[in-house]
């Protein structure tokens, strides 16, 4: 099961301790500009809130949980730091991709050894446990794991220890998926 | 200030105190919605690296629990000492005061179980939520379809929230820090995570070297 | 008795007169005005040019859409309307001072001169199209003839109408966000953008899609220098204008505009495409949509803000 590689067609990336550091003075700076970090999933939930608000407002206003992110002023919950940050980290990727060729048809990125059904199912249920584990978590890897451990924070840096450990811990079960 | 307890007097060399202070939005030195287009920008650059250093396909992302890539160990890390390091000396000049900065607060055992199903979505799903969305911004349909279930898991928990809503909020420690919970100062924490960063990566590498030999039909970069 | 006058800061519905009262009907009319001028602009620049068939879609095919946008516009501005019967009253007047007057003449002039184009091309675009009558066919031959001079009306009257979409606004002199001339131009440059970048979506031939991006780039520059210099002018201008500046400076309209309107809507569209002249491969409908978004969002942005803007209270 040899195949030859074809040197011009691997993707580029930069050198990860490069990006690494560009990250880390990227959440510095966002630090001292902002005082506080950026939260995919922070973003996602505002979003979640906000579409609820619109379907059933009233829902949204007796659940505990939607409740806490409407904000008084009746102003929209989609304005806010997270959600800006999550368009620029759209966009950004765009660029990225454009730049680096990646920007092109839409396609399913997968093992060669599954189908492509398995691994839109495996990336909706990996989404659905993220989306659930993230509001308990409080974060996800780039709001708790990255921006909370940077800051220091406590609850941060268990998020993201269990968040690997566990990871590492059923990797074996689900080995199929990637090698 | 720190700057002047040193035991080289930084202010020979043009160290004075400085009297910018950040965070820069918190203490309104920025004011308006200037915020918001500021946080465009931010995400911006925090897409653009995250996509360049390769996090928009799930199979590199994926590859850190089998031995194969470990770029997000090394970004991760990289990122991580970095920051810190920047934190405490932007901190020791007097440019950030860290009592304005958002430390995440501790809920403990609702983050324990937080992890534990963030740590399963991961190696099913391959993604988290925001190299999914540079994922989808470059055409990855699984990148989409993450996103998507992300928004149901969250959708998911709120409506079934009132059954858990003393467990989210129990054991409440605070926005306390590494330092504070370990009793040793942020310094030591910082340089504790620089040693162990640096033996992750000498020993990553070696495993990466061993278990690249053996799979070939992987493309590497 | 005495009467007094008073001027107060109320807004009681009902009793005080409206303050907001141009909705969303104006700006999408702005838009597809503009948009429609765009495309007519270069349609008949190219035409003169003779470079018809390289631009084939700039020629033949974004014309088509030319004719909906105006109706689509017209439209909207006739929902707008309070009166809506008597609309025909502006077309019994000729009144040179009154952009109103300008604006409902020229639309009366372009909108079937740009019927005519689209109906002159509609044999080439759909081949089985047919006529039905001899008589259209013997005027569709005779528009063909006239082509070139048809070219020359089309562009001159497609900037008298991007022109008069800005001049809309400038002639209220009781708003001081809309009060400034560079409005004007600022609204044909916006308009010709996204007439560009709706030709480049629809363009099959990469020679036309580059020779377009290239103009497309300096128009996007153009306006850019025009937003910056026009809330320049405001910064310069009198308390008024430097508070209506600061409703894109930190007040409620900062975020819309340089978000969706200048980063995402002419910043990064132009980066894309300069990527794209470059030789890496971008597809061409991301540039040329946020272009339109960027357009639409913003007229919406200027009709409302400039409505919130006043000299009194």
């Amino acid at each position: 099961m040899d195949k030859k590689i074809d040197a011009k067609k691997r993707p580029v990336y930069i050198n990860p301790y490069f990006g690494g550091l560009l990250l880390g003075l990227l959440i510095l700076a966002s630090f001292y500009i902002a005082g506080r970090g950026l939260s995919a999933s922070g973003s996602a939930k505002l979003a979640v809130v906000e579409v609820v608000h619109l379907v059933a407002p009233e829902h949204a206003e007796n659940n505990a949980y939607y409740s806490k992110f409407l904000p008084e002023d009746g102003s929209s919950p989609l304005f806010n730091w997270l959600i800006f940050g999550a368009i620029g980290t759209f966009f950004g990727g765009m660029l990225s991709g454009a730049v680096y060729g990646r920007l092109g048809k839409l396609r399913i990125e997968k093992s060669p050894k599954i189908s492509n059904r398995t691994r839109l199912i495996a990336a909706g249920a990996g989404g659905i446990l993220f989306g659930i584990g993230s509001q308990f978590g409080r974060g996800c890897s780039s709001g708790a794991a990255l921006s909370g451990t940077s800051a220091f924070s406590f609850g941060g840096l268990i998020v993201m220890a269990l968040m690997f450990g566990v990871g590492y811990l059923f990797a074996y079960f689900f080995r199929k998926l990637w090698i | 200030m720190w700057a002047t307890s040193l035991p080289i007097s930084l202010e020979n060399y043009g160290f004075n105190k400085i009297d910018i202070m950040g965070p820069l939005i918190p203490l309104e030195i920025i004011t308006g919605q200037w915020d918001f287009v500021i946080a465009l920008l931010i995400g911006g650059a925090f897409g653009f690296i995250l996509e360049a250093s390769g996090f928009s396909s799930s199979r590199n992302i994926a590859g850190v629990f089998y031995g194969y890539n470990f770029v997000v160990l090394r970004v991760f890390f990289t990122a991580m000492i970095v920051a810190m390091v920047g934190y405490l000396y932007f901190s020791y000049m007097g440019w950030v005061d860290m009592n304005l900065v958002f430390v995440l607060p501790t809920y403990l055992n609702s983050m324990l179980l937080g992890g534990f199903i963030m740590g399963l979505g991961f190696v099913i799903g391959g993604f988290c939520p925001g190299t999914s969305y540079t994922a989808a911004a470059i055409g990855k349909i699984d990148g989409f379809v993450f996103a998507g279930g992300v928004f149901i898991g969250i959708f998911l928990f709120s409506e079934f929230f009132p059954l858990y809503e003393g467990f989210y909020t129990e054991n409440y420690l605070g926005n306390i820090t590494i330092g504070e919970m370990l009793g040793v100062s942020n310094e030591i924490v910082t340089f504790a995570f620089v040693l162990v960063a640096m033996i992750a990566f000498y020993l990553t590498w070696l495993i990466e070297k061993k278990v690249r030999k053996n799979m070939t039909e992987y493309k590497f970069d | 008795m005495k009467e007094e006058l008073f001027i107060s800061g109320r807004d009681i519905p009902n009793i005080d007169p409206y303050l907001n009262i141009w909705h969303w009907e104006i700006p999408v009319y702005l838009f597809l005005g503009g948009l429609a001028a765009g495309i007519m602009f270069f349609a008949g620049y190219f035409t003169i040019m003779r470079k018809e068939k390289e631009m084939q879609a700039t020629v033949k095919y974004a014309p088509m859409l030319v004719p909906f946008a105006l109706v689509l516009g017209l439209i909207a501005l006739f929902l707008d309307l309070k009166h809506q019967l008597y609309f025909w009253r502006l077309y019994t007047t000729i009144r040179l001072e009154s952009p109103m007057s300008w604006g409902a003449w020229t639309l009366m002039f372009v909108t079937p001169l740009s019927m005519a184009w689209a109906a002159s091309y509609m044999k080439e675009v759909f081949p089985k199209w047919d006529w039905k009558f001899k008589f259209i066919d013997q005027i569709i031959n005779f528009i063909i003839e006239y082509r070139k001079a048809m070219a020359w009306a089309l562009m001159i009257l497609a900037v008298i109408l991007g022109v008069y979409t800005g001049i809309l606004l400038s002639a209220f002199n009781a708003r001081p966000l809309w009060n400034t001339s560079i409005l004007g131009v600022l609204f044909l440059v916006s308009g010709m953008s996204t007439g560009l970048a709706t030709i480049i979506w629809m363009s099959k031939s990469k020679y036309e899609r580059k020779v377009l991006s290239r103009i497309d780039l300096i128009f996007i520059a153009v306006e850019l220098f025009l937003i910056i210099h026009m809330l320049m002018g405001f910064l310069a201008a009198s308390e008024v204008q430097i508070e209506a500046a600061q409703l894109f400076l930190g007040g409620e309209f900062t975020v819309v505009f340089w978000v969706f309107v200048i980063i995402l809507g002419l910043i990064f569209p132009a980066i894309l495409e300069i990527l794209e002249l470059r030789g890496f491969h971008i597809p061409i409908w991301i540039p040329s949509l946020l272009i339109l978004i960027g357009g639409l969002v913003f007229r919406f942005v200027m009709v409302e803000a400039g409505q919130i803007t006043r000299y009194l209270y």
